[in-house]
């Protein structure tokens, strides 16, 4: 086996992190990782960073049970560690609200962040605005296009955003799910399309990242690609990270 | 407990910096507070970032938590956005750890380390629903006491705490505890228990105006100091493992409060220096780690330890750095083995421009010394030098002031001359930091008075003229937030009423310069009929009574007399490390320099735990 292998990790952001920035989020992994004396890679230069690549970041406020990165390990002095080894370390050196949720080993060439095209959201919506909501909604995916205000890096801006909508459905007890457009070529922040349909200020969940197959058209996890030796939390439940109110 | 849900959906989301607001960090206390027998809220006058780099607040956190009976809990300054929001919601201060409002611990304790911070004391009692003076407390009120470096002269605060803690806080903090729980349960009322801590060493009672005497560790080795530090989510200013390796300095700076407060010098061993160092970045996941101290390449085994830790850690991405350099070529070799990677920029405080000044303020640093670390230092690769000078200093003249920017040029052109050898193509830069000279309590210049504001303003505005070259970068402290903190620095209670003036009107984080209102500040003093100048700028006579003449922190007042008649000799007093005894007074009993060889052969388990 070669000195050098790469992993991929599925974290959560509870609760306890919600107002920590991205920064502060991967920060506080590379932490983690330090602690668990995972024998990480190092760039070279001037100052070398650790090899670890998040796909996407997560605005701040929300919480999240899918959140994925790459990082890659230097196994020359330390010997082969298993994707169990792995998964195990990190999670007794992680925070709290930050759950490990899977690993797997990675093979695949192309980098994380620009292979992810999609994001799938929840949001729990009071009984009473329901009703309109559901109603906007269906109007929306009805139509060809939707203008909307929408705020991007370089600021606030009207844009259609009926191509970056694939999907809105309803989970019961008011719950709104979404698979809105996610990455460096579009992007739509789940915020913006909540508040085309009329919703403020929802505290909002993601529930995956996806890349798109491109024979079938269809959505495929992260973790689905070149990838092997999956490890998956004992006892994890998709929701679980999200809140109640 | 404060409603959280209101926080998070209301409140936070409309914040900058929503992380300073909600714990959970790593290392942070966790569990319920309520079965404890004493709870101390921690509580810091500045901001998040700030108090969460501080030392001496992560020692009393880990002392009072590694006792299972105990609970101290965190709560920072919250910025005018977030004070605004609380305000609105009617949310009060409340501690990070278990959202417990402030109003709802036995002790509140608030870390004095510098002046401007005194309007957020009173802003944060404020938002805690606590009367600002202690004689409006009554039964259910915690007990509000300060300690840190500026309660060595506590009275234009003093109005607003019940105690006072003067000195090192290792051992003052567990007796208030064990005292606390005791009262408590005793069923001693408020007013009993306050008595009780007032009885304690080190405590002094605003209310009765005691003489105390500061307390002291002794033994710096044996004392306590944590083995896990709280990990911040968001960036503090010093993020990383702080090693204090030492505490004290005895180079004798005439005008440096520290200098002079924590004396003796008392370092700790090695071997338990090794072994925090171990256990703090094990359990931390920092990427640095950095000696601390008033001096680290002082301590007497500074090049062992640095080699030992840079070659233990380096490998695995850690890097060690000093943060205090001395000037001279020892300091640079010592950097240079640190840091192998991160050539930032280095800084040298030679203080005073010329060689009389320099010898007034006994600031043993030749010009010599600065040309050859300077030169050391650009050879070795820094291309960027800052350098630390103070103005307004006493004795001062015109002369000391062109000494400033002739040595800052000196030390430019040799930077350039170095760039050209080495064919480097960046620019060789120096970068000028001038401060206003404040006179401290408890320093041979306790007594002269700091230069007026007029005084000030124009001995920059002729430097500034002074230093109009290329490559020379020059920034100055803003002289009106210099005044008042001289004023504080030597005032007495009569401010009490100015600072509780000034917070009404709305002043806050006076130390952050896009923050201070001199205007309000102004106006504070105006409607009290006083002015900041009674204090900054009254020249003490050397047989006057001075308002923290109650509070002894060790140094003789002969001492200081002597030094500053020294000074005006332009006569310097060398290190008692190096030479005899100066005879200071802070050594008695137990309490004597204490040096890293003494615990060379005791390799401890414990990890120096008591």
């Amino acid at each position: 086996m070669s000195a050098s292998m790469r992993f991929r990790v599925r974290l959560g952001k509870g609760d306890e992190m919600r107002f920590v920035s991205h920064l502060g989020y991967m920060r506080a992994f590379e932490r983690a990782v330090r602690r668990a004396r995972i024998p990480v890679a190092y760039s070279l230069g001037y100052h070398p960073h650790p090899k670890i690549s998040f796909a996407t970041a997560l605005g701040v406020g929300m919480t999240s049970e899918a959140e994925y990165l790459d990082i890659e390990l230097n196994l020359a002095d330390s010997g082969e560690l298993s994707t169990l080894e792995v998964f195990e370390l990190l999670q007794a050196a992680t925070p709290q609200g930050m759950p490990v949720i899977a690993a797997c080993a990675a093979h695949g060439k192309p980098a994380l962040a620009s292979s992810i095209e999609w994001a799938s959201y929840r949001a729990n919506v009071q009984a009473s605005i329901q009703p309109d909501l559901e109603r906007a909604a269906t109007e929306l995916l009805a139509s060809e296009s939707a203008i909307a205000e929408i705020n991007t890096k370089s600021g606030r801006r009207r844009a259609d955003i009926r191509p970056m909508v694939r999907n809105i459905s309803w989970r019961s007890g008011g719950v709104l799910e979404c698979t809105l457009a996610c990455g460096g070529r579009a992007h739509l922040r789940p915020q913006d399309l909540l508040a085309h349909l009329g919703l403020i200020g929802a505290c909002v969940y993601r529930t995956g990242l996806y890349f798109t197959d491109r024979e079938s058209g269809d959505l495929v996890s992260p973790m689905s690609v070149e990838c092997t030796d999956l490890v998956m939390a004992m006892g994890f439940r998709p929701g679980e990270l999200t809140r109640g109110s | 407990m404060v409603n959280k849900g209101l926080l998070e959906t209301d409140i936070l989301p409309n914040v900058s910096q929503p992380a300073r607001y909600t714990g959970h960090e790593l290392n942070a206390r966790v569990g319920d507070h309520i079965g404890a027998e004493a709870t101390m809220l921690l509580a810091f006058p500045d901001v998040y970032e700030v108090g969460m780099s501080y030392i001496g607040f992560k020692i009393l956190y880990d002392i009072v938590n590694s006792n299972q009976a105990w609970a101290a809990e965190r709560a920072f300054a919250p910025w005018p956005d977030m004070e605004a929001q609380m305000r609105a919601h009617g949310v009060p201060l409340y501690s990070l750890e278990t959202y417990t409002s402030a109003r709802d611990f036995d002790l509140m304790g608030f870390t004095l380390q510098y002046e401007l911070t005194y309007s957020n004391v009173l802003c944060m009692l404020e938002l805690a629903g606590i009367p600002a003076r202690a004689d409006e407390r009554g039964e259910g009120d915690p007990i509000v006491i300060a300690g840190g470096p500026c309660a060595s002269n506590p009275e234009p605060m003093a109005p607003f705490f019940d105690l006072v803690v003067v000195g090192d806080g290792e051992e003052a903090i567990a007796d208030i505890m064990r005292a606390t729980a005791q009262g408590k349960r005793d069923g001693a009322s408020r007013a009993d228990i306050v008595s009780r801590l007032a009885e304690i060493a080190g405590v002094y009672s605003p209310s009765l105006a005691n003489r105390v005497e500061r307390r002291v560790v002794a033994d710096l080795d044996s004392a306590e100091y944590p083995r896990k530090f709280v990990v911040p989510f968001l960036e503090a200013v010093h993020d990383r493992v702080a090693l204090e390796v030492m505490r004290g300095c005895s180079r004798g700076c005439r005008f440096c409060q520290a200098g002079m407060i924590y004396r003796p010098v008392r370092e700790r061993g090695t071997a338990n220096l090794c072994e925090l160092a171990e256990a703090l970045v094990r359990s931390s996941g920092y990427e640095e780690l950095s000696l601390l101290s008033l001096s680290s390449a002082d301590y007497t085994q500074v090049k062992e330890l640095m080699s030992k830790l840079a070659s233990k850690y380096g490998p695995e991405g850690i890097a060690v750095s000093l943060p205090s350099l001395r000037v001279d070529s020892f300091s640079i070799a010592l950097a240079r083995d640190a840091e192998k990677s991160r050539r930032t920029g280095l800084t040298f405080a030679p203080e005073a421009g010329t060689q009389r000044m320099r010898d007034i303020i006994n600031k043993g640093v030749t010009e010599d010394d600065l040309m050859s670390a300077a030169a050391d230092a650009f050879e070795s690769g820094w291309d960027q030098i800052k350098l630390y000078f103070m103005i307004g200093l006493p004795f001062e003249t015109f002369e000391d002031i062109d000494g400033i920017a002739s040595l800052s040029r000196q030390v430019l052109e040799l930077g350039r001359k170095v760039a050209k050898a080495r064919g480097k193509a960046r620019r060789a830069g120096v970068n000028v930091s001038v401060s206003s000279f404040v006179p401290k309590p408890h320093t041979p210049f306790q007594w002269f008075a700091q230069n007026s504001r007029e005084q000030l303003e124009h001995k920059q505005l002729y430097l500034k003229e002074r230093m109009r070259v290329r490559g020379l970068s020059v920034s100055f402290h803003d002289v009106r937030a210099s005044h008042l903190e001289a004023a504080f620095a030597r005032g007495d209670r009569r401010l009490a009423p100015v600072i509780q003036r000034a917070v009404q009107l709305g002043c806050r984080f006076d130390g952050w310069s896009e923050q201070f209102k001199p205007g309000l500040w102004h106006q504070a003093f105006a409607d009290l009929d006083l002015d900041p100048s009674m204090w900054a700028n009254a020249e003490y006579g050397l047989d006057d009574p001075l308002p923290w003449d109650h509070i002894n922190m060790g140094v003789s007042r002969e001492f200081l007399v002597r030094e500053a008649q020294r000074a005006a000799r332009g006569v310097t007093t060398p290190d008692c490390r190096e030479a005899s005894c100066s005879g200071c007074g802070a050594c008695s009993g137990d309490v004597r320099v204490r040096l890293a060889g003494e615990f060379a052969a005791s390799s401890r388990q414990g990890g120096g735990r008591a």
